[in-house]
């Protein structure tokens, strides 16, 4: 294992993507990573899409109203977590340009400024529903349009269920963080999800949508060209309606209709959102555990991503067992025989989940072009709850 | 202890919901038949298990308990199915629209898999009414069902679907349809969550709030909490204090201590909050394997029929409820 650079070149861009199966740490792990960033002198925003508030609990910022963006105080850390190292975060050649350019810390000198003084975190939670009453408002071509659609029985009970409307809203929340000139790194945790391409696909799929001929088809009366089968999902709608008592034509007509003069709007966004994805200084990161279920998402993850054409930048393995002393040495030290018993017995136990662990990790490993690098966040023992908790993890990043 | 016909396996990511689901499928599946159902595809359970579920979703259930299994080892008394959403849409389109060829070529249209996206939750619910009427065959045949069922935030989405389509449709078969799985849920003989969490504070709190809203909000009972990952302390404070003068010593024994996470607390707050706890230890053991779910699957037994009470009848008991 080598910490030569702790930050693997992941904090050089304007945006890294935290992709992952879910319950792998992936809010925590995007919170280690933005504040690492912002130590090492960036100007930091980090989103989670998560709901529960877990990201801003290890931030200190439970109990705010979590929508917004907060400054996260980064005093005290510096001392606590071996700044004199985070220069190194830093690759400066691959900053030229970028906003914050000006806060790069030093490299190697004793001129070193103290972490937290230049860099800045800014934390928020998506959330999915407020964003999208946003988007509705702005893009709506009347107050009285933005209404009907607000107070669209469908709208209400849809603007969350419906199939990728939380990405969509993940990546409009995204669009506004980047414009900020004052910000230097954006980075993105990602909802739960089970294919890779879910969130990256977002923009695309909503744009679908309401390109799609449903949309005429449901939005105007009937026109010519429709097929049998357009015809056909009419009919079945209807039928369900009658059937079921939900009466929900009108509805999805009504919703439909309202959303026209909004393509425009959508298509602009959506657009901008896909160019950001696949600019040069966009980083994408696949966070897993050991645990088989997990790193074999994790694979189909980046088979995926790879397949439309996105590079990972590298895949972090969280809640790694952290590295122990040699059996032997723990043997050999004087010890009374009931410690030293219980102390073989967890060096045994240690060992047994170790090898769990490296064979977990050889098959990843196994599956994943040579070139990607693996990099290890270790296990603290405990929930990380407070910002050293944090510090520690994003410093702790290693090659495996 | 009644055991509900069907058990539904939820929690917080990373909290070992299947090898739970699997360990309890296998621990139901000595005393009767036993299906286990998986929700999201991934069938993980079934694997750990080693057992080839069958996907059909709408016509898979009353086949046969055997494995329909390529080189799949044969677990007595345990089989595996796989629900989907597009399968049970299938099926319901099918159901709506009698002529065969329509109905294909409508759920091959991009234009009606966008309407039925649109329609909230149907595809969740139409999975929550196979999982009555799996419960419901399941009583005929005397059988027990495991759900290895999504983390716990989509898991309570879903069980909220009905009571939100009653709402919507105040009217009509869906009404009827809704309510009818309602009763299911709220019936806690045919239908319990079990919930996984880790010795760990977000998964405590996490499995608590679950809860909360299971048996409050959506009116569902929670059979038990599956406290998973449990490794008793084997350093006292002062022998961890004795190891200062041992550094590496010292540094082996609490990564020792902190594996054992907050089991303390979390016993303490599941049993204020009124949960039955089921502990399982962490095992210390290079693979986790068939041999591993076993062991677990003891564990669980233990606790859900304990050996004093020699006749716990739970069948006996749900049947007549049905």
């Amino acid at each position: 294992m080598t910490t030569a650079d702790p930050s693997h070149g992941l904090f050089a861009g304007r945006l890294l993507i935290c992709l992952g199966p879910g319950g792998v740490g992936k809010t925590t792990v995007s919170a280690a990573l933005a504040l690492s960033a912002a130590m090492a002198g960036r100007r930091v925003d980090v989103m989670t899409v998560d709901p529960a508030p877990r990201l801003l609990d290890a931030l200190g910022l439970a109990h705010e109203d979590g929508a917004e963006l907060r400054e996260v105080p980064l005093a005290g850390l510096a001392a606590s977590s071996g700044a004199a190292d985070l220069s190194d975060l830093l690759d400066s050649a691959d900053l030229s340009g970028v906003a914050d350019s000006s806060n790069v810390v030093e490299r190697g000198g004793a001129r070193r400024r103290p972490a937290g003084g230049a860099g800045r975190l800014r934390a928020l939670r998506l959330d999915p529903k407020r964003t999208f009453d946003a988007i509705v408002a702005r893009h709506a071509p009347s107050p009285a349009a933005a209404d009907a659609i607000l107070q669209n029985r469908l709208y209400r009970n849809l603007s969350q269920a419906l199939a990728g409307v939380g990405d969509y809203m993940a990546m409009e929340r995204l669009l506004e963080l980047s414009d900020n000139p004052t910000t230097g790194l954006v980075v993105l945790d990602t909802p739960p999800a089970r294919e890779a391409l879910d969130f990256l696909d977002a923009p695309r799929r909503l744009l679908d949508l309401l390109k799609s001929r449903a949309v005429t088809l449901l939005g105007g009366g009937m026109r010519r060209g429709f097929s049998v089968v357009d015809i056909a999902a009419r009919a079945v709608l209807s039928a369900f309606d009658r059937l079921t008592g939900l009466h929900l034509l009108g509805d999805v007509q009504a919703f439909v209709r309202s959303f026209d003069g909004m393509y425009a709007g959508f298509a602009e966004r959506a657009a901008r959102a896909q160019k950001l994805l696949a600019a040069d200084a966009t980083a994408v990161v696949v966070i897993t555990t050991v645990e088989p279920e997990r790193t074999a998402q994790a694979h189909e993850f980046i088979v995926a991503l790879r397949t439309a054409g996105i590079e990972p930048r590298a895949v972090i393995v969280n809640r790694m067992l952290p590295a122990m002393p040699p059996a032997e040495e723990i043997a050999r030290a004087r010890l009374a025989p009931a410690l030293r018993r219980k102390l073989a017995r967890a060096a045994q136990e240690f060992a047994a989940l170790h090898a769990r662990e490296a064979a977990a990790i050889a098959s990843l490993r196994a599956g994943l072009p040579a070139a990607l690098k693996l990099l290890a966040v270790p296990d603290l023992g405990r929930e990380p709850a407070e910002l050293t908790d944090l510090a520690r993890l994003g410093q702790s990043l290693a090659i495996l | 202890m009644a055991i509900a016909r069907l058990i539904l396996v939820t929690g917080k990511g990373g909290t070992g919901k299947s090898t739970v689901a699997a360990a309890l499928a296998l621990c139901l599946a000595r005393r009767r038949p036993t299906l286990l159902v998986d929700l999201d595809q991934r069938r993980w359970a079934a694997r750990m298990l080693g057992i080839e579920p069958t996907s059909d979703s709408a016509g898979g259930v009353a086949e046969s308990p055997a494995p329909n299994g390529k080189g799949a080892a044969a677990i007595a008394n345990l089989a595996a199915i796989s629900l989907s959403a597009d399968a049970e849409l299938q099926a319901f389109i099918e159901r709506l629209v009698p002529i065969k060829a329509v109905a294909r070529r409508m759920l091959q249209s991009r234009t009606f898999g966008y309407v039925s996206a649109a329609l909230p939750g149907l595809e969740a619910f139409l999975m929550l009414e196979r999982l009555r009427i799996v419960a419901g065959q399941a009583a005929l045949e005397d059988r027990y069902v495991v759900v290895d069922a999504p983390a716990t935030g989509s898991a309570l989405e879903l069980l909220a679907v009905p009571g939100a389509l009653e709402q919507i449709a105040p009217l009509g078969t869906l009404n009827r349809l809704a309510a009818n799985v309602e009763s299911f849920l709220a019936d806690g003989s045919r239908f319990a969550v079990m919930l996984t969490l880790t010795p760990q504070e977000l998964a405590l709190r996490e499995a608590l709030e679950a809860s909360d809203i299971l048996r409050g909000r959506l009116n569902v009972s929670v059979a038990a909490a599956a406290l998973n990952c449990v490794a008793h302390r084997l350093f006292s404070r002062s022998e961890l204090g004795a190891l200062g003068a041992h550094p590496e010593c010292q540094r082996m024994a609490q990564w020792r201590t902190g594996a054992g996470g907050c089991a303390a607390r979390a016993r303490r707050a599941a049993s204020r909050a009124a949960l039955k706890v089921i502990e399982l230890p962490m095992l210390f053991s290079p693979a986790m394997g068939r041999a591993e779910l076993e062991e677990l699957s003891r564990v669980l037994s233990a606790r859900l029929f304990p050996p004093t009470s020699a006749r716990p009848a739970p069948a006996a008991r749900s049947a007549k409820s049905e």
